[in-house]
């Protein structure tokens, strides 16, 4: 549900750098989400995309990497990643826990990102 | 030395390292610090939309008894029905309504907190939007979350939104005396819970009657 928000935020940064830096029209941007962080990318990309329209950024190519998952087990000191169905769009709702011993007891180290990385512009 | 320059617009890249869920967790240490400073125990109530959430914190407030000396920050979509119902137990209540947004975030707690009079507040709840999905990846600053859960959602609840559950320092399964009519089993959601967060303390309530208040806010660490 909170796509929608932070797809906004996104696109007013995108506008905002892209004001900042002359550019008269933006090209690509690329972001970076964890798979663990709560956010459909196909939610926010078709957000960034209608929340663009009528902007110097319409048409821009909205390029998505995404970052891996990476967790610190409290119980048996397992680090490292997780197995997560990359297909399963819903795969963030999926109870976490530590793929060697099964805990719960996890600290997320990576996964969690939602950001801005990249700015293809013209000026 | 002759150079040539590309006819046409110039294309170039701007690297960035803009984490927009990170400034929303930054905002919220800010919070944190604030309540510190001014020694102001804050406590994150989250839960389904009906779960009794409003009616816990009137419950809890009812019990503890300190007046002016508890605010409520209520956060809702457009209405101020909730904020009026806390209002009735004395304490401190400001409205935060979000419009169109599912969650309440760091940025509207620091706004609520700013046009607020928190001399001698010891104590602030805030009470989230209705939903288990998005202020699981908001956090707002506070010291304890609680989430609320009720039997009426049916038998699954927890397992299908660990992520919230995750959060929690404080589970709370609600309307307990209906779980006969639902064919709700108790010990099972106790288990998911245990399950998805062994960390959280599992406390079982009926809010309206005021039946494991008190056990709620021994689990919270408030005096009563």
């Amino acid at each position: 549900m909170h796509e929608f928000s932070i797809s906004n935020e996104i696109v007013r940064n995108v506008l905002d750098t892209a004001k900042k830096n002359n550019g008269k029209k933006v090209l690509s941007v690329q972001l970076e989400i964890g798979e663990l962080a709560l956010l459909n990318v196909e939610q926010v990309t078709f957000w960034i995309h209608e929340l663009f329209k009528g902007t110097v950024a319409e048409g821009a190519k909205v390029k998505v990497k995404t970052i891996k998952a990476r967790i610190r087990c409290e119980s048996c000191g397992y680090k490292g990643g997780m197995d997560l169905d990359q297909k399963d769009p819903f795969r963030h709702f999926i109870p976490y826990a530590c793929p060697k011993c099964s805990s719960f007891q996890i600290k997320v180290e990576k996964g969690r990102e939602c950001t801005l990385r990249r700015i293809q512009a013209v000026r | 030395m002759k150079i040539i320059k590309p006819k046409g617009p110039e294309v170039f890249d701007i690297e960035l390292e803009k984490d927009l869920l990170a400034k929303n967790r930054s905002l919220a240490k800010k919070n944190r610090k604030r309540f510190d400073r001014s020694n102001i125990l804050t406590i994150d109530i989250m839960g389904s939309i009906g779960s009794g959430k409003t009616s816990l914190i009137k419950a809890i407030l009812r019990r503890l008894g300190m007046g002016q000396k508890v605010a409520v920050i209520a956060g809702d979509l457009t209405t101020t029905i909730d904020a009026e119902r806390i209002e009735a137990e004395g304490a401190r209540v400001i409205q935060v309504n979000t419009g169109k947004e599912c969650h309440l975030d760091a940025n509207l707690i620091r706004r609520a907190i700013d046009t607020m009079k928190l001399d001698d507040v010891k104590l602030l709840f805030i009470e989230n939007v209705g939903n288990l999905i998005c202020p699981g990846e908001f956090p707002l600053g506070a010291h304890k979350r609680l989430v609320v859960t009720s039997v009426t959602e049916g038998p699954y609840t927890i397992v299908k939104h660990p992520y919230i559950f995750r959060e929690a320092d404080v589970i709370v399964l609600n309307k307990t005396d209906l779980a006969k009519p639902m064919k709700v089993n108790i010990a099972q959601l106790e288990r998911d819970a245990q399950q998805v967060n062994p960390g959280a303390t599992f406390v079982k309530t009926n809010a309206v009657k005021g039946i494991g208040v008190q056990r709620v806010i021994d689990a919270l660490g408030l005096k009563t």
